[in-house]
């Protein structure tokens, strides 16, 4: 039985993670392909026009993944560990997709606030003929191997934070950053400029101090630090992605970096709430800052232009 | 702009619709001072539009362009309620609203607090410094102004395009609104309403008439507030369809006091949308499915523009639309909108109601003979 898991949205949330827990349950896992031209057209045809973009793209993977596969799987996200809630919109995912695709879709509600997610994980199981035993283990295996990523992740941030380059932080969800087609290549493009381009959710939030980490000296630490340690958010988010990254944007104002770039997909309903306080903590900071939205019908060439005319105002 | 250091607060709030009045004599009778919000117009839209972030929600724009007038008046205090649970951005409103004034050089004390009976209670009393018979009597009257405003709405809905002289209900409604303001004692209050429902008898309407019906379904605020939806309601009713609405602040207050309705209505939906999307979402297929079922001829979805619930829902009631051949309008409101392209959807929309009205009419004769 093949399980097709649609490589957009709520994917990012977890790169991987479902991938390697279908697999090993023993399903076939076919992930869609990368976003590209064809998926775009064929979402934005499909869905409400007032939908965010990252939607519209969701179902272009989603139309793709239809009839090549048994089961569709769109999890439906409601809170996540820390019981903060996810985007509204996911919350109707597996309905729309009902609507959408004759494929029958494999879903689960997943919100810890009312039901531990072992359960969740095990109900499942249950839809899908495996005891609890297998999906235990499967469940650990994915977890682990999610952990081994983010170790990576960490590592290559403090890489980064080394390099002699100019920083640039990418803010933005991680369905707009991992996403090449979507964010118009904006890595390889800061990349060319000179730029070492880091994404907002590869920064570690709970590391151990500096000191105990391998390599000794971890970038400078930015003159006048007493200001960020005592630090309280002005505004407290159900979001959870709305906590994260505040707290990843006080993380990393402890490095030295020279810009920042926000990306937000247009009809984004959260970003229109969290930019305002993300632009506030850099301009309060004196970091150059950009906000960029990002559409079914942005040019890459003028993503370019807007790029390096940031890029000038850093040297 | 409110220079001098005022330790007296003068109270401005959200304005609503109709129910503006109601919100004023509550706080009026709590003895403070209160400077109500400007009307909704033109220029308080393109005010709100300019202050706030570019792409958050209608509403937010709005209220805050209603506050400016009254800001300038002397206003130093602003009431905002969190009141939509979920995970709606309503929850954000006061927030950015607070941030976008002071960053405006506005010395504003905002009192944001969250619709639960006690925040409600201690935020009044900390500000008003009433005692708790002071509250709750207030608060009744709030309630009694508020369902007779709902009654007066519900009752033009039925007169409106009935009436025999075109235009005589929305007269007298506006002159009530008008005198509803300035009442603020119990006594009164029992005299005006005998007198105004009397007077809403008075009104000649063939009684017997019957009319295609249309429910109007979505987001709160623009469904209830006829300013901000063009008056949708009164020119519905003046082509002579029926209009029915049943989101209003009872309803919602219902809602949040008696939290099984919500069961209700989510098992209700179940076969469509098994979750909430935050805001009202839920409710406007809850709604919907029930006009159906009613036999309704049209449905008019209002929504802001990109407003979260009510985007997530809407291939869902459009898919019923498809199932059920109701004839349905969406309508996405924003500062951009003007009244004459809703007019001409309205027009067109309207045209099909009255033909899905007549086309359906001989089967019904068929079955009862």
């Amino acid at each position: 039985m093949t399980i097709g898991i649609p490589q957009a949205l709520i994917y990012w949330k977890q790169p991987n993670f479902w991938e390697v827990f279908f697999k090993e349950l023993g399903f076939k896992v076919l992930l869609s392909p990368k976003t590209n031209k064809e998926i775009v057209e064929q979402g934005v045809k499909v869905s409400d026009p007032e939908n965010c973009f990252s939607n519209k793209v969701y179902w272009g993977h989603l139309l793709w993944l239809d009839g090549k596969c048994d089961y569709i799987f769109v999890p439906r996200l409601k809170a996540n560990k820390e019981k903060l809630e996810y985007c509204p919109k996911f919350f109707g995912l597996p309905d729309l997709s009902k609507i959408l695709v004759k494929t029958p879709i494999l879903t689960e509600t997943f919100d810890p606030r009312k039901e531990k997610t072992e359960k969740t994980f095990k109900k499942l199981g249950k839809k899908l003929k495996k005891d609890s035993g297998q999906v235990k283990k499967a469940l650990e295996t994915a977890l682990l191997k999610e952990k081994e990523l983010k170790a990576r992740e960490v590592r290559e941030f403090f890489e980064k934070i080394d390099s002699e380059k100019p920083k640039i932080i990418l803010v933005s969800h991680p369905y707009n950053l991992c996403d090449e087609y979507v964010n118009l290549r904006m890595k390889d493009v800061l990349e060319k400029l000179g730029a070492e381009p880091i994404f907002i959710d590869e920064v570690p939030v709970s590391q151990p101090s500096t000191a105990e980490s391998p390599g000794g000296a971890r970038g400078e630490k930015k003159a006048g630090p007493s200001l960020i340690i005592n630090y309280q958010s002005p505004i407290k988010f159900h979001w959870e992605f709305g906590k994260e990254i505040m707290e990843k944007i006080q993380e990393v104002l402890k490095y030295k970096i020279s810009g920042v770039i926000e990306i937000s997909s247009f009809a984004c309903g959260c970003d229109a709430v969290i930019k305002e306080f993300v632009a506030e903590e850099f301009k309060k900071n004196k970091i150059p800052f950009l906000y960029l939205i990002i559409d079914e019908h942005t040019g890459e060439a003028g993503f370019q232009t807007r790029l390096e005319a940031f890029m000038d105002t850093l040297k | 702009m409110t220079k001098n250091q005022n330790p007296k607060p003068v109270v401005t709030f959200a304005r609503w619709g109709n129910y503006t009045v109601a919100f004023r004599i509550l706080l009026e009778q709590l003895g403070l001072e209160v400077i109500p919000p400007e009307k909704t117009n033109s220029q308080a839209i393109s005010e709100g539009s300019r202050m706030a972030p570019e792409m958050f929600c209608f509403p937010m724009k709005v209220t805050l362009g209603n506050y400016l007038p009254a800001l300038k008046k002397g206003a130093n205090t602003i009431f905002m309620v969190q009141n939509v649970g979920g995970s709606c951005r309503q929850r954000y409103y006061g927030a950015i609203q607070e941030k976008v004034l002071k960053e405006g050089g506005y010395r504003i004390n905002f009192l944001d607090f969250k619709a639960t009976p006690i925040d409600i209670y201690r935020t009044i009393r900390d500000i008003s410094g009433a005692s708790f018979w002071q509250i709750m009597k207030a608060i009744i009257f709030f309630f009694k102004k508020l369902k007779m405003i709902e009654k007066i709405e519900k009752t033009a809905q039925y007169y409106r395009p009935r009436e025999i002289e075109r235009g005589a209900t929305d007269r007298l409604l506006a002159d009530v609104f008008l005198k509803l303001e300035e009442i603020n004692k119990t006594k009164d209050f029992s005299i005006f309403k005998k007198e105004t429902f009397r007077k809403l008898k008075k009104i000649k309407i063939e009684n017997k008439k019957k009319l295609p019906k249309v429910g109007l379904i979505g987001e709160i605020y623009t469904v209830c507030d006829s300013t901000i939806n063009f008056e949708v309601e009164k020119k519905l009713g003046l082509e002579e369809i029926e209009v029915y609405r049943e989101m209003d602040i009872t309803y919602h207050l219902k809602k949040l006091i008696f939290p099984w309705k919500d069961r209700t209505i989510q098992r209700k939906i179940n076969p469509y949308l098994r979750s909430t999307v935050g805001g009202h979402g839920r409710d406007a297929i809850y709604e919907m499915l029930h006009y159906i079922k009613k036999d309704f001829d049209g449905i008019i979805h209002l929504l802001p523009f990109q407003c979260m619930p009510e985007v997530t829902v809407r291939p869902i009631l459009e898919k019923l639309h498809q199932e059920s051949g109701i004839p349905f309008l969406s309508l996405s409101l924003d500062e951009q909108v003007a009244e004459a392209g809703i007019n001409t959807r309205l027009e067109a929309f309207i045209d099909v109601v009255k033909n899905h009205y007549h086309n359906k009419k001989p089967l019904k004769n068929y079955k009862n003979e």
